[in-house]
């Protein structure tokens, strides 16, 4: 009997002082899982530099606990790898937040993880409105196509044109955006003319231009993915003769930072609908672009960049509320509101995603002679459009 | 003279032996892995999948001599079959399995009876042709297979009724160690038959092997056939461990990838492609670790260096230190 007492009371201590330590200094690991290496490398070196500014901005420390960053190369799109690396990351380093995701695919294989775990998953970049509803422990501090398009039909609609032909990359994201653009610009009172879905392996477009020119649009909604594609669907744009016909362009991220000094004068003009362009006017941003160009001379502040500065933002606030205590974290990030980068935003209680100004952009030339977005209107709290619970 | 006949016994006692002994080898490396790494099995799990697609990529090159970059297609078929079966039909996984080694056989079937016609470069073009084909077909295939987002929400039930797939990952790394033993014993068996022998006839000179009797064309759709079914039971293995399949399991990468761990551990020895998977998939691990964003180095090196001083692979290095200690005295 004695004895027993004896090893209650000093499980009790132990367990005491443990608990005490650890509220005193313990290192709570976050785990990045990212494409770091390959084609798609962009996202990863975005997100870590990102990470990187946040980080030396606010410092490692969150209410006395040490925060670690661990990161994981999965190389592209590749399922196997994200849940493979995420597993290893929760039973060997032991991380309580998950973090990064640049692929649907690689978000979603984590989903069951994340519920066995109840580790919240924060993801910086993948945009299907899906993938929310594949687990509770999913945030989301990027955007979403539907969020996107719809305000680029309205504005489009606004802005005096009637018939739209739309020309999206024959992928689940392209098919998203000409869902939501088409429904979303015939409620609005236009009318689609056609509706072309181009290969995603195309660098060719000048067939297309001829069939956005022979359907009597007067404008094209596009969406192509970031990078050679995109590249070529502009110039294309340009050289048949498009935009001196008044054809005009509406985008979403065709004129991403990264890229759009390659489009060069040819980008002039282009109108998009983004949640976030590197030249928004507010204190924050300017410092945030800044100090990451202090860190990584040469680097270009965008969508990914932004995505993951406010998922390690959102990070910290949990951690301050919630500690290692994945439920109660979650719990915490649904309503938050605070001001980031891009402007004012709001986690959605319902969908877990970020509610968020999209701003209307004219590609200019700056003053100092680089290519910008510019933004020329507000569409105020736009949530996710496109979840369905 | 009487030392002869004992060598011989011995040989003979290996002979009857020798199914049994990569078994054995194999269970008792996972066994070790198992004791060593009890974090790690997600990742010793995917590098035992890939021995098992790498095995059946074996099969083909490195016995019957036939170079593909295709080798994706049926480890992506059996996926998408193993994946589709558990949503709507079973969830049992040894089902799944089935399902993932009919898809690949028959895609292996139908695309072989015209690849296999072809030959060199022609024959390379048209099976990264066929993997393209079928990597377009999943995107557009939306309603089947949930396109760029992937096939997802898949779930096994326990195996055999009785062990759940759990957290860490255990049940899973042993049974995917099962199935590998059981393929591997399956290659061991097939390497010495008469029709082993009749591949390796191939590999050397195909037209006297035509000359001799042998229907070289129906030998070689067999063995496609028979290595389209193992790859897709690697992919089945790969989507239940996941429970998400996506169209990259068609990507180019993959089938480069199956060739290099190949020629790394030596093609035309089983034991040659375990090893080239475990020392390719080791070193890219902890070279992605220690740094996340170089690592593409250290892999370009090892590859060189392995292809210049032992062309034959790393199984032929112990061969190698013995011919160079014979030669030195």
């Amino acid at each position: 009997m004695k004895f027993k007492k004896f090893a209650l009371c000093a499980v009790v201590t132990a367990a005491f002082s443990t608990a005490s330590t650890m509220a005193l200094a313990e290192t709570i690991k976050v785990g990045v899982i990212a494409t770091f290496s390959g084609p798609n490398a962009i996202w990863g070196k975005q997100f870590r530099e990102a990470i990187d500014v946040y980080v030396a901005q606010h410092g490692d420390e969150v209410a006395g606990n040490k925060v670690e960053f661990i990161y994981k190369d999965v190389g592209g799109p590749n399922a196997d790898a994200s849940k493979a690396a995420a597993q290893e990351l929760l039973v060997r380093e032991g991380v309580k937040y998950l973090a990064g995701f640049d692929f649907t695919p690689n978000a979603i294989a984590v989903a069951p993880l994340t519920k066995q775990a109840k580790v919240p998953a924060v993801i910086f970049n993948a945009g299907t409105s899906a993938i929310n509803k594949q687990s509770e422990f999913f945030l989301r501090t990027s955007f979403t196509l539907s969020q996107l398009a719809q305000p680029a039909a309205q504005w489009a609609a606004k802005s005096g044109a009637k018939k739209v032909v739309t020309a999206v990359s024959d992928y689940n994201p392209g098919i998203d955006a000409e869902a939501a653009f088409s429904s979303s610009f015939e409620k609005n009172g236009g009318a689609i003319v056609e509706k072309i879905r181009m290969p995603l392996q195309t660098t060719d477009f000048a067939p297309f231009m001829q069939r956005i020119k022979a359907s009597g649009a007067d404008a094209v909604f596009a969406f192509l993915p970031v990078g050679p594609a995109t590249f070529a669907f502009t110039k294309a744009y340009n050289e048949n003769g498009l935009k001196a016909a008044g054809i005009s362009f509406y985008g979403t991220g065709e004129t991403d930072e990264t890229t759009l000094d390659a489009l060069g004068d040819q980008a002039i003009g282009l109108v998009t609908a983004y949640h976030y362009s590197a030249a928004h006017d507010s204190e924050l941003n300017r410092s945030f672009v800044a100090k990451l160009k202090e860190l990584h001379p040469g680097s270009h502040a965008n969508m990914a960049s932004v995505g993951a500065y406010d998922g390690v933002d959102l990070i910290y606030k949990m951690i301050k509320v919630a500690g290692t205590d994945g439920q109660k974290a979650v719990e915490a990030a649904k309503g938050l509101e605070w001001e980031s980068p891009r402007g004012p935003v709001k986690i959605d209680p319902v969908s877990r995603h970020v509610i968020q100004n999209v701003y209307i952009r004219q590609v200019e030339r700056a003053a100092d002679g680089t290519l910008i977005n510019k933004e020329i209107a507000t569409i105020p709290n736009v949530p996710d459009l496109g979840f369905n619970p | 003279m009487t030392n002869a006949t004992d060598q011989v016994s011995i040989r003979r006692k290996m002979g009857r032996l020798a199914p049994v002994l990569p078994a054995l080898i194999v269970s008792v490396a996972a066994a070790i892995a198992f004791i060593l790494f009890p974090y790690d099995l997600a990742f010793l799990t995917r590098i035992v999948i890939m021995m098992i697609f790498v095995l059946s990529f074996d099969l083909i090159l490195g016995y019957a001599g036939i170079a593909t970059l295709g080798h994706a297609a049926m480890y992506g078929c059996g996926a998408y079959a193993a994946g589709l079966v558990s949503l709507h039909l079973a969830s049992d996984p040894l089902i799944g399995l089935l399902a993932g080694a009919v898809a690949g056989a028959l895609i292996a079937w139908i695309s072989g009876c015209v690849l296999l016609r072809a030959q060199g470069v022609a024959l390379l073009m048209i099976s990264i042709a066929v993997t393209m084909v079928l990597q377009e077909t999943a995107s557009q295939a939306r309603w089947l297979t949930g396109g760029a987002d992937g096939l997802a929400g898949i779930t096994v039930s326990p195996l055999l009724g009785m062990f759940e797939f759990d957290f860490v990952g255990q049940v899973a790394f042993v049974y995917s160690v099962c199935i590998l033993i059981a393929v591997l014993i399956f290659c061991c068996i097939l390497a010495s038959s008469p029709f082993g022998l009749a591949l390796r006839g191939i590999e050397g000179s195909a037209s006297r092997m035509r000359a001799i009797g042998t229907p070289v064309y129906r030998r070689k759709v067999t063995v496609y056939v028979i290595a389209g079914a193992i790859a897709g039971i690697a992919g089945a293995l790969a989507a239940q461990v996941t429970g998400l399949v996506g169209i990259e399991v068609f990507n180019f990468s993959l089938s480069a990838d199956v060739m290099v761990m190949l020629i790394v551990g030596g093609a035309g020895r089983l034991y040659g492609a375990l090893v080239g998977t475990l020392v390719f998939m080791v070193v890219h691990h902890i070279a992605a670790g220690i740094d996340p964003f170089n690592w593409l180095f250290v892999i370009g090196f090892m590859l060189l260096i392995i292809v210049f001083a032992l062309p034959k692979g790393l199984i032929s290095l112990p061969d190698r230190l013995v011919a160079l200690l014979r030669r030195k005295p």
